[in-house]
């Protein structure tokens, strides 16, 4: 699909910033998420290309205002539903009764 | 330390989101926690771009390793133990008087984990993705490369599932050198091609 | 029971997940051939970017067989095809604001490419 993720040539993009001595991952939740994509993979819910797919299914907007592990966080998401591993709804319940226990 | 941060504030969306899915995906018999804090653990600690300086300077000393190197980089670098996961298929590219080589992936970010661990913020931005193709002596110079046009730049866009990892020149005055001490002059950057290997101290 | 354990994590690490196909293919180039991507736009997933769409290079290199990605993306690698690296000149690629002096190498599957 000619999605935003195909960005070779584009312009204007502003200046490549770079960071010192740069972790692994700058949050904890980013290693989990990490993670998640080789305990996905293991329980057979996607391959590489549907994975990818995924990512490049998400809104312009979106993809550009967001992280590479957000990126991959969308890609759950979408496919989880997708083959109904998750219910419609089901992590927004989820957040709302952690949230309720105390985070 | 974003562990201790995670306790003592509020986690934020993001957290929180991933927190509940695999809260849900654990209670669903879906996923071992323990697995993603062996994975983590990995490569946090055990897989980096030291891995790929070791091959670097294996191929700086040994011709007979060189050639094998650029010949089937996937069983030379594994003679080292490094293999597996987005390393599956390696492809070697050595600059040369005559030809400076930059990575980069126009569609995601693919990079190779088992020699260069994770990929860095910046190989993963808009901007890189975007400007490499165009513009690499731009890029290069934003790097602080300066490259005359005698030099032919050759881009890899690694679009498929072939990774790509660049073989610097070995800078001069490095003759006496050890592997050790040549592999401590390899950066990640050297490897993907944004840099030059360090001039050696002194 | 979770399909990954910490167990089996070093060598699911190690031993990856190859989209390296074990088929008996023919290749319809070889290095040397001048090709030209297709111009296509498919609404699903591909590995064929915009910006080599429509343009001619040269195989420079035949990586072997692999799974097509963009049939993959339906669940189950299939398709299996040659991926060639092929070399474009900037100047081809970019007109008069390309680099001096500068190259384009990519990989690319068969069904990607014709001969120009």
């Amino acid at each position: 699909m000619n999605g935003i993720h195909d960005m070779g040539g584009m312009q204007c993009m502003g200046p490549i910033e770079r960071e010192e001595n740069e972790p692994a991952f700058h949050e904890e939740w980013e290693g989990r998420v990490f993670g998640m994509f080789f305990t996905n993979f293991a329980e057979g819910h996607f391959n590489v290309d549907m994975f990818r797919h995924g990512i490049e299914r998400m809104g312009p907007a979106e993809y550009l205002e967001t992280s590479y592990y957000e990126h991959w966080l969308h890609s759950f998401e979408t496919l989880l539903v997708e083959r109904g591993v998750l219910a419609e709804g089901e992590l927004e319940e989820k957040i709302a009764s952690l949230r309720e226990a105390g985070g | 330390m974003a562990h201790d941060h995670a306790h003592n504030a509020p986690p934020s969306d993001t957290a929180m989101r991933v927190k509940a899915l695999e809260t849900l995906l654990t209670e669903k018999g879906l996923l071992d926690p323990a697995a993603i804090d062996a994975l983590v653990d990995t490569y946090e600690n055990r897989i980096g771009p030291r891995n790929g300086a070791k091959v670097v300077a294996r191929a700086w000393t040994d011709p007979e390793y060189k050639k094998r190197l650029l010949e089937n980089g996937t069983d030379a670098i594994a003679e080292f133990g490094f293999s597996g996961v987005q390393g599956e298929d390696m492809v070697v590219v050595e600059n040369t008087e005559d030809v400076h080589n930059i990575v980069v992936c126009t569609l995601c970010s693919c990079y190779p984990w088992p020699t260069l661990g994770l990929p860095p913020i910046w190989f993963k931005s808009a901007p890189y993705r975007a400007r490499t193709v165009i513009d690499p002596r731009g890029v290069l110079e934003e790097f602080g490369v300066e490259l005359s046009e005698d030099i032919e730049v050759r881009v890899w866009d690694s679009n498929a599932e072939l990774r790509y990892l660049v073989l610097p020149q070995r800078p001069a005055g490095t003759e006496g050198m050890s592997e050790d001490e040549l592999a401590g002059l390899v950066s990640r950057d050297s490897m993907i091609g944004t840099a030059l290997a360090d001039a050696p101290a002194g | 029971m979770p399909a990954l354990t910490p167990d089996i994590v070093p060598g699911l690490v190690a031993g990856g997940a190859s989209c390296r196909m074990d088929a008996d293919v023919a290749p319809r180039f070889k290095v040397g051939d001048r090709v030209t991507a297709r111009n296509v736009n498919p609404l699903s997933h591909t590995r064929l970017p915009r910006y080599i769409r429509g343009k001619t290079g040269i195989v420079a290199r035949d990586h072997g067989v692999f799974a097509f990605p963009d049939t993959s993306v339906c669940g189950v690698h299939s398709d299996p095809q040659h991926v060639y690296s092929v070399r474009f000149e900037a100047d081809h690629l970019w007109g008069e604001h390309a680099n001096a002096n500068s190259s384009l190498y990519i990989d690319l599957f068969d069904d990607y490419l014709d001969l120009a």
